[in-house]
């Protein structure tokens, strides 16, 4: 796992001053583990126990871990080395895998990924932007995934509301008999009770994205603290609420007509009972 | 309290103008069978009555001799096996569903025994709901279920949710909403029959006043003392008038 700080310990070494005393950065989650701190000395080999090969430098940063999702699950640790000592280290010597170009305007970016893919045989130059679409593929799909779980979760529930409407309805059969007795019409009977279940519907949505927000809250707070990451793990977003709320007033308003249909079909003096 | 009973105003009166001259409710040989299974009970086997303007008639006789049908026939909740129902000038033997609760809402006042107010309105709220469905606008229908909640003696406890409410009161607010559309006649069966004898005795003496404002009223009772306070007695056995 080398490659990855390479570019970083490039432009290290163009910008840092070379001093007598050889520093690393390492990210925070080594350092967390390591119990190491700016300053401390440390000595680093390519191999484990390699101690006459090693290496003493200091630590001269800790490196804030980027909100990167295919970073989470690894338990890999970062240390970024200058490319010098890199490469005597490991003995690779001027050999890289991967190397990261920066251009000043965004605007010379194709022209750079042109020429570069143009002369270099055996080379490939990518946007950045284009790597972080593809690494997040499998994002997409988990995404696509909790999208289905949570249209399932708001099916059931809602068979389940639908249920409690007709237990509900049922329940005041005897009321809506007495209202159809007085001279209140199908259409209005029905129009109260699709009123009424829209009302559960939307205000039961809304406690439960409150209530999804909520366990966001703690379900971020818990695995940033667990992977040492800065990434949000569970986001509450306007379409989220807008699907949330929109499925369940449709699925509320299907239970309230079937309830209430059932019930102004029969006759309300059968609907009194005897 | 004249303006209760003053009749209404309007295109609605062409109905009621026309019945000062006929009996407001007249049945003829009504008939009504029920089929239990098999068989078939005969609830009433030809009833004629007539019921005038203003009068105020209770319908009396032994359990299961054909009271509440004869209501449900009157109050237009039900349809004659065979025989002609007119109320204010219209059959109303033979509606459609819609037409007949129209009709139930604009010309009908029914008190059940039990008083059926939805318990998540108030005892004002109540009252103008029948009114709301008639596209009363919501000023005039305030003002009116106000004034009939003060014709029943419950004008403290309008904002008052039914189930705060005693038995006779509930009672009352459902017969004060029975009145809110200017119905041409209140229909009762048994309105006592879930009160204790005092709160009873308070709506036996509402009706009077509500029929002596002008009022016609139609009662179904085991009660005695409210047959007795009626005008008319009407007498039924196995589903026949007698000695009307
Ligand atoms: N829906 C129905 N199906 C079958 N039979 C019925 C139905 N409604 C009424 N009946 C029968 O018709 C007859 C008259 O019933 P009704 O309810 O009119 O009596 P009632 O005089 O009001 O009795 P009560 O004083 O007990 O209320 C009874 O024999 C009753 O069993
Ligand atoms: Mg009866």
């Amino acid at each position: 796992m080398l490659l990855p700080f390479l570019a970083f310990a490039l432009i290290l070494q163009a910008s840092l001053p070379q001093t007598s005393q050889r520093t690393i950065a390492i990210d925070e989650a080594f350092a967390a583990e390591a119990h190491l701190k700016v300053g401390d000395r440390v000595a680093i080999a390519a191999r484990p126990g390699a101690s006459a090969a090693a290496d003493m430098v200091v630590i001269g940063a800790i490196v804030r871990r980027g909100a990167d999702p295919s970073q989470v699950a690894r338990g890999d640790f970062v240390a970024r080395l200058h490319l010098d000592q890199l490469q005597r280290i490991s003995g690779y010597g001027d050999r890289v895998d991967r190397f990261a170009i920066a251009t000043r305007r965004s605007g010379d970016i194709d022209r750079t990924l042109l020429r570069i893919n143009h002369v270099a045989f055996g080379f490939r130059a990518y946007r950045s932007s284009d790597i972080a679409v593809e690494t997040s593929r499998t994002f997409q799909v988990v995404s696509r995934f909790h999208r289905a779980i949570g249209v399932i979760t708001i099916v059931a529930s809602s068979i389940f509301l639908l249920c409690i409407m007709v237990l509900k309805v049922e329940e005041r059969r005897r009321d809506i008999a007495a209202l159809r007795l007085m001279g209140i019409s199908r259409s209005s009977v029905v129009r109260s009770i699709i009123i009424e279940a829209a009302v559960v519907a939307v205000l039961g949505s809304m406690l439960g994205v409150v209530l999804g927000w909520a366990t966001s809250l703690f379900v971020n707070w818990h695995y940033q603290a667990l992977y040492r990451t800065p990434l949000y793990f569970s986001i509450v977003t306007p379409p989220v609420i807008g699907l949330a709320v929109s499925l369940s007033l449709i699925l509320g308003v299907g239970a309230g007509v079937l309830a209430s249909m059932r019930l102004v079909r029969t006759p309300p003096l059968e609907l009194f009972g005897r | 309290m004249s303006s209760l009973t003053r009749p209404r105003s309007g295109a609605l009166v062409s109905g009621s103008a026309k019945s000062d001259v006929n009996p407001l409710v007249s049945l003829r040989e009504v008939r009504r069978d029920y089929a239990l299974g098999a068989e078939r009970v005969h609830a009433l086997q030809g009833v004629s009555l007539d019921v005038e303007r203003g009068d105020y008639v209770a319908i009396v006789g032994p359990s299961g001799c054909g009271k509440s049908t004869l209501l449900n026939l009157v109050g237009v909740i039900d349809q004659p096996t065979s025989g002609t129902v007119t109320i204010a000038g219209k059959r109303v033997d033979a509606m459609s569903d819609r037409e007949a609760t129209s009709f139930r809402l604009h010309n009908i006042g029914f008190v059940f025994q039990r008083f059926y107010l939805m318990p998540i309105l108030s005892a004002l709220e109540n009252v103008e709901l029948p009114m709301a469905e008639a596209k009363v606008p919501s000023d005039d229908r305030k003002a009116r279920a106000a004034e009939l909640l003060e014709y029943v003696g419950l004008s403290s406890r309008e904002r008052h949710r039914p189930s705060e409410l005693s038995g006779g009161e509930q009672q009352r607010v459902a017969i004060a909403r029975a009145l809110a559309n200017h119905p041409d006649i209140l229909l009762a069966d048994e309105p006592t029959g879930e009160l204790d004898a005092r709160t009873g005795a308070e709506i036996i003496s509402l009706f009077r006043r509500l029929n002596s404002d002008g009022t016609t009223i139609v009662v179904v009772t085991h009660d005695e003392d409210l047959a007795n306070a009626t005008r008319h007695k009407v007498h039924m056995r196995d589903g026949r008038i007698v000695d009307a």
